[in-house]
C-alpha cells in the first residue's frame, strides 16, 4: 500500500459525491479535503507574466487555487506570443501580456479568481510590504537580483509575511528556491510507518497475547491468530529480548515450531517481522533533535501557529513520561487473521489510542486556546512523521563562502548551473536588457561575474565552464519545456506549502534539462 | 533530420540507430503524402506563416551550439526547417500527460503532429487535462485535444484518431520520426513498445522510431527514452511497476478485515452471483452505487469501519491519483527528449529518469539496462527452474505471478504439441486434461515451450530446468 495516497476512508464520507467532488476526485486523493480548503483559501501573486510564470500558474489553477494575480505592465510581444501557451499567438500581440495570461487562465476552472495589474511596474510593489501582504505566496520568475532582493527582504522581515517561490531559468538550465518562515507539517506521508509496539507491548496487547492458549486451540483459530500476538505471546516466554544472533535465530526457529500445520500464513508472518520483537521503535530525531529542544525559543508562537505549538508541547511532555514513546496510532497494517481476531486486535489499537489521546490533551498548555479534537486526532496518526522545516533567507547560501567551497566539492554540477545563472541575471540587469527576450551577454563579463562569487584564486572547472558555456549559448530563452517542468515543480512545492502536507525543497533546487537531472545546493 | 547521430553518447552498438537518425529526413516523403484530416473550424496547414520573432526563445537555442552539444548540430536554417517542415510525431494519449505533450510540441515547433486516444472526456479529467471544458464531458479526448491545439498554436496541425493504438499496422507507424507514449495503461505501453522493436528492420534503418515513454503516479513519475532494439525496451522494465495488490478469494469470501475486502466482495462475488450476465460497468454511478451498498452492508456486518463510496470507486476501479503540476514535469521531460532528438541541439537522455516529488524535488536519473532474456527485444529464451513434479496447471500459475513477465490467461505449445489452449472451446475442452499433468511427462527434453496471450503482441519463448 503506498502511504503517499491518502488513508483512503478519511477522503470523503458521505455517499455518492457532488460535481465539486467528482471534478477533484484525483487531487483529493493525495491531500483530501483539509488541503483542498486550504488551496481554495490561498491567495498567489505571480510576478510577470512569462511563459514559465503562466506554466506555473495553469497547475496551480487547474486544483482550485483561490486567487491569483499576475502582476506585469509588459505588452505581448511576438516572441511572448510564441512560448506561451497562455497567450492567443498573433491576436494577443500589442494587448497587455498579464490581461491576456489571466483571461486564458480562468478559462481552465470557474471556481478560481483571478486579476491582472498592468498599471504597476513589478518595482515598484516589491518593497511594498502592505501590498505583498495580501497574498499567501509570492511567485517570481527571472526577476532583475536588485528587485529579487528587495522583494525577499520584505518577504523575510516578519513571520507572517507571505512564503517566496523564486525561479530563475536560461535556456535548458533552471534553479528554483522556496523563502518560508519555519512550516509545521502534520501530515507529511511518510514513507515509515508508526510503531506497532510489539518492543514495548502496551498493558491490553500484553495481557491478551500472553493469554494466548496456543496449544489447546481450535485448528482453525490456531491458523488465524494475527502475528502481532503470537510475537509478542512467544517472547514473554522468553527470559529477555533475544540479542544475539543465534538467540534471535532460535527464537525464530521457534515461531514455526509453534506451527499446526505447515501452511498456517499467520506463523509465516511471525516469522518474517520477528524482527520487531528486538528492534526498538524510538521517537524520531525530527522530534528529539529540531523540534523539542526549541519549542520555547526559535519556534514559539507565533512562528508556529499556537495549537500546533501546544500539540508539539504536549507531544514533547507526553514521550518524556513512561514508557518514553509517541501515543499510540489507531492504524493497523492488514495481516493474516480470522475478522473476530483482527477486528479485536483493531479495537485494543483504538482503545489505546483512545486513551493516550486524553493523556495528551491533558498535556496541552493552557496558552495554546481550543483545539479541534479531529486536528488532535490527525496529530497523533501522524506524530511518527511531523517535521518543522526551518527555511532560510533567499541568498543565505550565497553570502557564506564555506557552503561555497563546500558545494565545490561536493556538487561541482549543481554549483556551476547556480553561478552562471546567477551571473546572467546580474548581467542582464547591468546592461539595462530586462525583458529584452534578444538580450546576449559576453562570456568575458559572465566568467568576470561568476569569479567574483567565488573565493580569489578559485579556478574555474569544466563544470563551472560549461554551465557558463550553456548560459552563453541561450541567456534569455524562455523556452516552452524548460518553462513547462519549471510549472510543474514550483507548482507542487506551492501545493505542499499551501496544505501544509508533504515536505518542501530546502536550498535551491537545480534542474538541468540537458542532463536531464536534479540536484540540491544547500 | 540534420546529418548528426543523437546516439553518439550511447555507445558502439548504435550504429544502426545513427544510420536511421541521419536518413529519417528522407522519409519525409510520407508526410505530404498524409493528407491530414482537420476539422472544418481550423485554418489550413501552412496558410498561417510564422511571425517574425515567434521563435525567438527557442531560436537562441537552435541557432548556437552549448558547450556540450554534439559537434554534428546543424545550427541554424537547416535544423529549423527539419523540425518545423519534416518532422513528424505521434502521441498516444490525449490524457493527463497527452495534453501536455501535444501543447510542449507545438509551442517548441513541431507542426505535424498525429494523436491517438481511444478514450472519452470524464469530468474526473478536468483537474489536469487542461485541453479540455466542462461542455467537453463525453466527447473524445483525441478530437478535442487535436481542435485546441490547433485553436491556440496557429499553423501547426494535429491530426486525431479516435480508436485504439491496435488498429494501427506498421505502415502506419513507420511514417513517424518517434512516438511519444503518455498512458496509464501498462497493457498499451507494452504492445507499442514490442510494436516498435518487431518494427526495426537492421536492413532499413529508418525502421527504428525512438520511443518516449511517460508515466505519473500521484506527485512521482518516470520518462525514459527506448531506443527500439538498441536500448532497454518497456518490456525489459516490468519488474520496477508496483506490483498491485490483490487479495487472496479465501479472504474476501470468509475472512474480511479491511474495508477493501468488502468491496472486492461486492464486486468480485456479488454481482457476478446477482446480476449474472450483466457486465459491471465501473464508469456506471448507479453500478459503484450498488457496490457501495453490498459492501456497506457487508462491512456492518463484520464490524468493519471506513467503507466509503470514494473508495469503493477507488478500489473497482483502480483510481492512481493524478495532478497536473506532476503530469507538466513528466509530459515536459518526454518533449525535451523528443526535441532534443529531433534537433540534436543537446545529448538526449541515456535513458532514464524518475521523479519523487513528496519529499523535496528528488530525482533520480540512470541508465536502465536491457534484459538478455527480455522476451521482446533479448533473444534469449525465458529460463525456468521448476521441479519435476509440477503440473501443467501449477506451470500457469506460477507464469501469471511472474512480476518480470506479466501474462494473463497463457496458451502453451511447443513445437508439436499443444499443451493448453485458453481458446476457442473445442481445443481448450481437448487440451484441459493435460492441466493435471507433470510438465515433465508432456515436455520432453529441453523443447522451448512457446507461451502466447491475448495481451502480449509478441509470443515468449520459455525453456524449463528442472531442479
Ligand atoms: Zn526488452
Amino acid at each position: 500500500m503506498t502511504t503517499e495516497s491518502q488513508d483512503i476512508s478519511d477522503v470523503i464520507t458521505s455517499a455518492a459525491p457532488d460535481a465539486k467532488t467528482r471534478r477533484y476526485d484525483r487531487q483529493l486523493r493525495l491531500w483530501a479535503s483539509t488541503g483542498q480548503a486550504r488551496l481554495e483559501e490561498a491567495r498567489l501573486l505571480v510576478l510577470s507574466a512569462s511563459a514559465t510564470s503562466t506554466s506555473i500558474l495553469k497547475n496551480l489553477v487547474l486544483p482550485g487555487v483561490g486567487h491569483f494575480t499576475i502582476l506585469d505592465d509588459a505588452i505581448t510581444s511576438a516572441a511572448d506570443a510564441g512560448n506561451n501557451f497562455f497567450l492567443e499567438g498573433p491576436s494577443s500581440i500589442g494587448k497587455p501580456r498579464a490581461q491576456e495570461a489571466v483571461r486564458l487562465l480562468l478559462e481552465l476552472n470557474d471556481g478560481v479568481v483571478g486579476e491582472a495589474i498592468t498599471d504597476k511596474p513589478i518595482s515598484t510593489v516589491v518593497g511594498d510590504l502592505e501590498f505583498l501582504s495580501k497574498y499567501t505566496i509570492v511567485i517570481a520568475h527571472n526577476l532583475p537580483p536588485s528587485q529579487l532582493d528587495t522583494l525577499s527582504k520584505s518577504l523575510w522581515s516578519t513571520a507572517s509575511a507571505p512564503i517566496l517561490l523564486t525561479v530563475n531559468s536560461s535556456g535548458f538550465l533552471a534553479e528554483i528556491f522556496i523563502q518560508h518562515a519555519p512550516h509545521p507539517i502534520i501530515e507529511s506521508h511518510t514513507e515509515s510507518l508508526p510503531s506497532l509496539r510489539i518492543y514495548d507491548p502496551f498493558p491490553a496487547l500484553l495481557e491478551y497475547s500472553k493469554g494466548l492458549d496456543l496449544d489447546n486451540m481450535d485448528p482453525t483459530v490456531h491458523a488465524h491468530v494475527p502475528y502481532i500476538p503470537i510475537l509478542i505471546h512467544a517472547r514473554s516466554r522468553l527470559d529477555g529480548i533475544p540479542k544475539t544472533s543465534e538467540e534471535k535465530a532460535a527464537f525464530k526457529k521457534s515461531l514455526l515450531e509453534l506451527k499446526k500445520k505447515q501452511d498456517e500464513e499467520n506463523f509465516d508472518e511471525a516469522y518474517a517481522q520477528a524482527y520487531r520483537v528486538w528492534a526498538p521503535t524510538p521517537i524520531p530525531s525530527n522530534l528529539t533533535q529540531h523540534i523539542f529542544p526549541h519549542l520555547e525559543d526559535k519556534l514559539a508562537p507565533p512562528v508556529l501557529p499556537p495549537s500546533i505549538h501546544g500539540l508539539l508541547v504536549a507531544l514533547k511532555r507526553f514521550t518524556e513520561r513512561e514508557p518514553h514513546v509517541l501515543p499510540l496510532s489507531p492504524a493497523l497494517p492488514d495481516m493474516k487473521a480470522s475478522t473476530e481476531s483482527y477486528i479485536h486486535l483493531q479495537r485494543m489499537y483504538k482503545d489505546r489510542f483512545n486513551t493516550d489521546k486524553e493523556v495528551l490533551k491533558s498535556l496541552i498548555p493552557e496558552e495554546a486556546g481550543d483545539i479541534p479534537d479531529d486536528l488532535v486526532d490527525t496529530f497523533i496518526k501522524n506524530a511518527h512523521g511531523v517535521q518543522v522545516v526551518i527555511g532560510e533567507q533567499y541568498g543565505a547560501f550565497d553570502k557564506d563562502p564555506s557552503r561555497i567551497a563546500n558545494a565545490l566539492e561536493i556538487a561541482p554540477k549543481d554549483l556551476g548551473v547556480h553561478l552562471a545563472l546567477q551571473a546572467v541575471r546580474e548581467e542582464i540587469e547591468a546592461a539595462g536588457k530586462s525583458g529584452d527576450a534578444l538580450a546576449r551577454v559576453e562570456r568575458e563579463a559572465l566568467t568576470k561575474r561568476v569569479l567574483a562569487k567565488l573565493a580569489k584564486g578559485t579556478e574555474l572547472s569544466e563544470e563551472i565552464e560549461e554551465a557558463i558555456g550553456e548560459v552563453i549559448r541561450a541567456p534569455v530563452a524562455d523556452i516552452p519545456n524548460t518553462a513547462a517542468m519549471l510549472g510543474g515543480m514550483v507548482a507542487q512545492e506551492a501545493i505542499k506549502m499551501i496544505t501544509r502536507q508533504y515536505v518542501p525543497q530546502s536550498g535551491y533546487c537545480v534542474v538541468d534539462c540537458i542532463d536531464m537531472r536534479t540536484g540540491v545546493l544547500v | 533530420m540534420p546529418s548528426g547521430c543523437p546516439c553518439v553518447s550511447l555507445d558502439a552498438s548504435c550504429v544502426s540507430a545513427s544510420h536511421s537518425s541521419a536518413s529519417v529526413t528522407q522519409s519525409y516523403s510520407l508526410t505530404q503524402a498524409h493528407k491530414p484530416t482537420i476539422m472544418a473550424t481550423v485554418a489550413e496547414p501552412n496558410a498561417i506563416v510564422d511571425w517574425p520573432d515567434r521563435y525567438a526563445h527557442i531560436d537562441q537555442i537552435l541557432e548556437n551550439a552549448g558547450p556540450r552539444t554534439d559537434p554534428a548540430f546543424a545550427a541554424g536554417d537547416e535544423v529549423k526547417g527539419f523540425l518545423r517542415t519534416q518532422a513528424k510525431v505521434l502521441v498516444i494519449g490525449a490524457g493527463g500527460l497527452g495534453c501536455e505533450i501535444l501543447a510542449n510540441l507545438a509551442l517548441t515547433g513541431f507542426k505535424d503532429i498525429h494523436v491517438i486516444d481511444m478514450d472519452t472526456i470524464d469530468v474526473s479529467n478536468l483537474n489536469r487535462q487542461f485541453l479540455f471544458r466542462p461542455k467537453d464531458v463525453g466527447k473524445s479526448k483525441a478530437n478535442c485535444a487535436a481542435e485546441f491545439i490547433m485553436k491556440r498554436v496557429p499553423g501547426v496541425v494535429v491530426t486525431p484518431y479516435f480508436g485504439k493504438i491496435q488498429d494501427k499496422d506498421e505502415d502506419y507507424y513507420m511514417q513517424f520520426n518517434l512516438v511519444i507514449c503518455g498512458l496509464d495503461s501498462v497493457e498499451a505501453r507494452r504492445w507499442m513498445s514490442a510494436t516498435l522493436v518487431n518494427m526495426v528492420d537492421p536492413e532499413n534503418p529508418e525502421s527504428l522510431k525512438p520511443l518516449i515513454d511517460g508515466g505519473t503516479e500521484g506527485f512521482k513519475g518516470q520518462a525514459r527514452v527506448i531506443l527500439p532494439t538498441i536500448t532497454s525496451c518497456y518490456e525489459c522494465s516490468l519488474d520496477m511497476l508496483n506490483k498491485q495488490t490483490v487479495f487472496p478469494i479465501c479472504t474476501i469470501a470468509n475472512t474480511p478485515r479491511l474495508p477493501e475486502h468488502c468491496i472486492e466482495w461486492a464486486s468480485v462475488l456479488e454481482w457476478p452471483r446477482i446480476q449474472a450476465d450483466k457486465k459491471l460497468d465501473t464508469d456506471d454511478p448507479d453500478h459503484i452505487n450498488w457496490l457501495y451498498t453490498k459492501a456497506l452492508a457487508r462491512a456492518k456486518e463484520f464490524k468493519i469501519e471506513g467503507v466509503t463510496w470514494s473508495l469503493t470507486q477507488g478500489v473497482v476501479k483502480h483510481i492512481i491519483p493524478a495532478i497536473a503540476s506532476t503530469n507538466a514535469i513528466i509530459a515536459a521531460a518526454c518533449c525535451n527528449e523528443a526535441f532534443k532528438i529531433a534537433t540534436t541541439s543537446a545529448a538526449f537522455l541515456n535513458n532514464y529518469f524518475m521523479l519523487i516529488g513528496t519529499e523535496g524535488i528528488y530525482s533520480y536519473t540512470f541508465e536502465h539496462e536491457k534484459r538478455p532474456d527480455c522476451p521482446v527485444c533479448g533473444g534469449e529464451a525465458l529460463e525456468m527452474t521448476i521441479s519435476a513434479d509440477l503440473t501443467l496447471e501449477e506451470l500457469i500459475e506460477l507464469l501469471q505471478e511472474k512480476q518480470d513477465i506479466q501474462i494473463k490467461k497463457p496458451s502453451l505449445s511447443t513445437a508439436d504439441t499443444q499443451l493448453y489452449l485458453q481458446a476457442p472451446p473445442q481445443l481448450e475442452a481437448a487440451t484441459r486434461p493435460n492441466l493435471l499433468k507433470k510438465v515433465s511427462e508432456l515436455v520432453k527434453g529441453d523443447a522451448a515451450i512457446t507461451v502466447t496471450s491475448s495481451t502480449l503482441p509478441f509470443n515468449l519463448t520459455l525453456r524449463i530446468v528442472y531442479n
